[in-house]
């Protein structure tokens, strides 16, 4: 979506001295490129990959045994003197005008503070309306009890169906249905879809799936009254904390310190302090006491975001020879109050002639938020499905109708992704390449394809600081946040390898407002962002300490290198200092130096191809994941072990989206059914398959590579259903049901 | 959840002194019994049940006994918990159909905690019923929200005015291997057939699952030698990981030669109570398991069975696992 707002070209000429880069921008987890004007100098290099100790190779996480012990602080953990706990009273209607009686809350033993959270009308369910602070969870929780509510419901529409029927209640005051394109023009693409020689067409459906993050939405805010405060968050963005929190307390940024020491993941949802952060500061500007504020489960269901349901109309022309000639759709995002994340169509394939449509429905839900590669799973799911159609629908194989209809400039790299794919999931030696199973066997096999893209450049928003002590202790400094993908490990590594130091010597100190800044973790911005900096601050510090070597061992700092503990000039191998020794000569003050973002250790654009086999039950529905496959180009894995995780970690999420997950709400009562985690369901271990992940090998700087990891996984699972048994399921979850009314509908057929 | 004080007795009599009378039933929510806790803590934190008092029946002596006799009887204290059963090798080789039915409860850590006895007794798992919110049938109110809702997981068989589905894997397991419930209340003991133990919502009260009066409680289960018996519980689960059961089928045969000679089918997860399929098991009789017996059995086993508009599938499904027991045990 905004990748279309990026030119090709550069706007002009770089001035002399300067180089034009691509340079991502994340508003609230949404990314979109720029070009920006850099200084175009030489710094420190990745080095060639043989060559590299640390970086890229495999390290176990430096924080896993805190986590594993449970001595690591999440801001659920925290416990602080005189601390109230908060809950928040949610709107339990999906519409309605709200009048609050607090008096009652406020009486009760215990019970602390009580404010309102400042809505007469509340338009979408669930919403926080009023929060009590009191002694003790429960105590907080009798305070929400005791709050005196009276609700006078208005009409509402839940769904994006109710909302969609004739004098349907307006969500929105400018309607329900909101085309947000402008281009109507069909005429090209109907005239090529009335020549085509095969028609296809569908419509998919995904339905809204949650961010599910095991650390829920919140904050801890540590004020007591005066001109301080501290705030441990559960954040994607440290930074994105104080000015939130301040307005709240009546401070000012600068008197905030916001600490986030870990969090238990966002995918998306965590930027800002949010509703339940006002309110826990509300609270402690209140009562002048520190207020935990972290939602329960329901609550994170009901208010902290979602992923955009949709539905896809799709229409294609195809060739017998192979090549789409013809692509129609129409797309419109279930987004509940909000827009809805954009869903672009066509996704990857390239049609001769392509139209799309955008449009988006309102219900009377909690808004969409960013979640991991925000509206290309929901495309993928679609425009993968409608790949395989018209591939059956001419006979051709699915792999090779896939080759025959990539997009310019990317079709050597989807082409090699595909085939790698193909051949680690045993493609050549299917049955079924070009039609699908229609024996009479109980169990099934199948394979399925899809493919991924993403940005995942940096930007210059990171300062970080190395500082090297005459102990010999060295600490790389940085208020980024670690959300759990391994940060914090590679602060430390690349600082060891660039100061020839074992991992252990180096301690990353980050996720405190008052370090060096650091983007927001949104749109996969995070390491190529960083990376760069605490490279570059690394490769300062060295140079300093090698100027200062200089003058106390005589030579040439620039001839001077490091490695082993050891520090010596290469052209003398005689002049040679211990690190230790070359610390102590720093006096007490030690050194410190600073790193900014340089553009050539990072680089931007990540594809990726993705496969899955499966196994069908006809008689029970039952789908079985067997094998899946990711092959994905990185640019510099920095560490192998976390790089691993992120793909295991897209297929595990993929999949979890394809087979369970999809939030139900009832339709007359207006009534969230599944929001825990009984009912709303998350693979779990004994749902996942052997997967296997390949990263390509790839001269690039470093690269955010989480997001394509979760594009494909569940079209391809869908894909290989079909595959496997003759049903195409056009609306996730692919759950047995829907299996078996399909294979008895093609029984009939 | 509402406070409550919380109460650890010594002695059974202890405990039902607590309770209120057998006829009491206005007051039968004033007192919770606590065993594992894993069904009632639910409950507690939705408010379903807002307790004076809860009794933790942990410490009671003699309450979790897993006792195998020289006849081959088993008995099965209600503070067995499911992993004890499920880890059971004497259980599964007596009774492989409870030992499996007890290692396909939830997860782990629920059937390190669970018990026997809160198995058996736990509420339905709807979810209308479980939000609080929703005044439904089974709670007081008018209607039954799944009948006309979103009722994929509700009943085919059984159901009305309530459609919930029992909850329970051990039960049909434990009602196929012919088992008794031994209650204790005020005035003594009685022993009743497991079978009968579980009410539907159209003969008991719609508010209850079972036939517990207030002053009662379950105090063990007394399982027949199976000596003889062949035996095996299937259950389909959404998401292996941990799962209810969509439905379930818990399955004796007493075989000779490859003959049938007795049969036990006892459904889960599709009626409000274990349902035993009688016409199927009596159609096997004197049959060998092929194809044409299987698909009779498993046509019988769902006669009568009713779809709401979205639970359908469940009649295919069940009659999938049906033929898949069949298999396995011939």
């Amino acid at each position: 979506m905004t990748r279309e707002l990026l030119q090709d070209k550069p706007p002009r000429e770089p001035a002399p001295g300067k180089k034009w880069i691509r340079v991502t921008k994340v508003v609230n987890g949404i990314d979109s490129e720029v070009w920006e004007e850099v200084d175009d100098v030489q710094g420190p290099e990745w080095g060639p990959r043989d060559k590299l100790r640390l970086v890229s190779r495999a390290i176990p996480r430096v924080d896993g045994p805190e986590k594993v012990t449970g001595r690591a602080q999440f801001s659920h953990d925290v416990r602080l003197p005189g601390m109230l706990y908060a809950k928040v009273l949610r709107c339990p209607r999906p519409c309605a005008k709200v009048r609050l009686d607090l008096d009652a809350a406020r009486r009760l033993k215990g019970v602390v503070g009580v404010v309102e959270l400042g809505v007469d009308e509340v338009k979408w369910l669930g919403r926080p309306i009023a929060a009590v602070a009191a002694e003790t969870p429960e105590l907080a929780e009798d305070g929400l009890r005791a709050i005196v509510a009276s609700y006078e419901d208005q009409p509402f529409a839940v769904t994006p169906a109710r909302a969609q029927v004739d004098g349907a209640p307006l969500v929105n005051s400018k309607g329900n249905l909101r085309g947000l394109s402008r281009n109507t023009d069909t005429s090209e693409v109907d005239a090529a879809l009335a020549k085509a020689e095969v028609k296809v067409k569908g419509t998919w459906r995904v339905p809204v799936q949650h961010h599910a993050s095991l650390e829920t939405h919140g904050i801890v805010v540590d004020y007591r009254g005066g001109d301080e405060a501290t705030v441990y968050a559960s954040t994607q963005g440290t930074f994105t904390i104080p000015g939130d929190a301040a307005g709240r307390l009546g401070l000012k940024p600068n008197q905030v310190t916001a600490v986030v020491e870990h969090m238990g993941g966002g995918f998306g949802s965590k930027f800002g302090i949010g509703i339940e952060g006002q309110a826990a500061c509300l609270l402690a500007k209140e009562t002048k006491r520190p207020v935990h504020l972290l939602f329960d489960r329901a609550s994170e269901f009901h208010a902290a975001g979602n992923r955009s349901g949709g539905e896809h109309e799709l229409e294609a022309g195809v060739s017998r020879a192979g090549e789409l000639t013809a692509f129609k759709a129409r797309v419109t995002r279930d987004g509940g109050i909000s827009d809805g994340a954009g869903q672009p169509q066509p996704y990857i394939y390239a049609p001769k002639v392509a139209f799309a449509e955008q449009r988006c429905v309102h219900t009377n839900l909690d808004g969409h938020r960013a979640m991991r590669a925000p509206g290309h799973p929901q495309a993928s799911f679609a425009m993968e499905g409608l790949m395989d159609e018209a591939a059956y629908a001419i006979g051709m194989d699915l792999v090779e109708f896939r080759k025959r209809n990539l997009p310019e400039g990317k079709r050597e790299l989807y082409a090699r992704q595909l085939d790698k794919c193909a051949e680690l999931i045993g493609w050549a030696a299917h049955a079924h390449r070009s039609k699908w199973d229609a024996s009479n066997a109980e169990l099934k096999t199948g394979i399925g394809f899809g493919l991924a893209r993403w940005g995942g450049g940096g930007g210059k928003d990171c300062r970080v600081e190395v500082r090297i002590a005459s102990d010999g202790s060295v600490e790389v400094l940085s208020g980024t946040q670690d959300l759990g993908t391994g940060t914090r490990t590679y602060c430390a590594s690349i600082v060891a390898e660039e100061l020839g130091l074992e991992l252990g010597q180096v301690r990353a100190r980050i996720g405190r407002s008052t370090f060096g800044n650091a983007n927001p973790s949104g749109g996969s911005t995070t390491a190529a962002s960083l990376a760069p900096a605490v490279k570059h601050a690394a490769w300062n510090a060295k140079r300093a300490l090698f100027d200062k070597l200089a003058e106390l061992l005589g030579g040439e700092a620039r001839n001077f290198a490091c490695g082993g503990n050891l520090i010596y000039d290469a052209t003398d191998k005689t002049r040679h200092i211990g690190w230790k020794d070359a610390c102590a000569a720093l006096g007490p003050n030690g050194l410190a130096a600073q790193g900014e973002w340089q553009s050539h250790l990072a680089a931007n654009d990540i594809g990726g191809a993705q496969a899955a086999k499966v196994q069908v039950d006809t008689t029970t529905g039952e789908v079985k994941v067997l094998e899946m496959v990711a092959v994905q180009n990185c640019g510099l894995v920095l560490n192998e072990l976390t790089a691993r995780s992120q793909l295991n970690g897209g297929m595990v999420q993929a999949l979890s989206y394809g087979l369970f997950e999809e939030r139900v709400v009832d339709p007359d009562l207006g009534l969230f059914l599944n929001a825990n985690f009984e009912d709303y369901k998350l693979a779990g271990c004994k749902d996942i398959p052997k997967m296997l992940a390949v990263f390509e090998d790839d001269p690039r700087g470093v690269i955010g590579m989480a997001e394509a990891a979760v594009i494909p996984g569940h079209s391809a699972i869908a894909n290989a259903v079909r595959n496997a048994c003759g049903v195409r399921v056009y609306e996730m979850p692919l759950t047995c049901d829907k299996i078996l009314n399909g294979l008895i509908a093609l029984k009939k057929a | 959840m509402r406070a409550f004080d919380w109460i650890q007795p010594k002695t059974l009599d202890q405990v039902l002194e607590l309770l209120p009378g057998p006829r009491d039933t206005k007051q039968r929510d004033r007192v919770k019994l606590l065993a594992g806790g894993q069904d009632l803590l639910g409950e507690l934190k939705e408010y379903l049940v807002q307790p004076e008092q809860v009794v933790d029946l942990k410490s009671l002596p003699g309450l979790a006994a897993l006792e195998f006799a020289a006849d081959g009887g088993i008995t099965i204290s209600a503070l067995v918990t499911l992993a004890a059963l499920e880890s059971s090798a004497e259980l599964r080789t007596r009774s492989p159909m409870i030992a499996e039915a007890a290692g396909s409860v939830a997860s782990v850590q629920i059937r390190n905690q669970g018990t026997v006895g809160g198995n058996l007794c736990q509420r339905p798992r709807c979810w209308y019923y479980r939000r609080e919110q929703a005044l439904c049938i089974k709670k007081g109110g008018a209607e039954c929200f799944a009948y006309g809702g979103l009722n994929k997981y509700n009943a085919i068989l059984g159901g009305g005015p309530s459609y919930i589905v029992h909850p329970s894997d051990l039960a049909p397991a434990l009602v196929a291997a012919g088992a008794s419930a031994v209650i204790r209340g005020k005035k003594g003991e009685r022993r009743i057939e497991l079978e009968r133990f579980f009410t539907l919502p159209s003969e008991g009260s719609v508010l209850r699952e079972n036939v517990l009066a207030p002053d009662e409680l379950l105090l063990r289960v007394e399982v027949p030698p199976q000596t003889g018996w062949r035996s095996t519980y299937l259950k389909f689960r959404e998401r292996s990981s941990y799962d209810f059961a969509l439905s379930a089928v818990a399955l004796a045969l007493k075989l000779d030669g490859g003959t049938v000679r007795e049969a036990r089918i006892v459904l889960g997860g599709v009626a409000p109570i274990p349902w035993r399929a009688d016409k199927a098991e009596a159609a096997l009789v004197g049959k060998k398991i092929d194809d044409a017996s299987c698909k009779q059995a498993a046509e019988l086993a769902l006669v009568g069975a009713e779809a709401l508009q979205y639970n359908g599938y469940k009649i295919p499904l069940t009659q999938a696992l049906i033929t898949k027991a069949l298999r396995k045990l011939s």
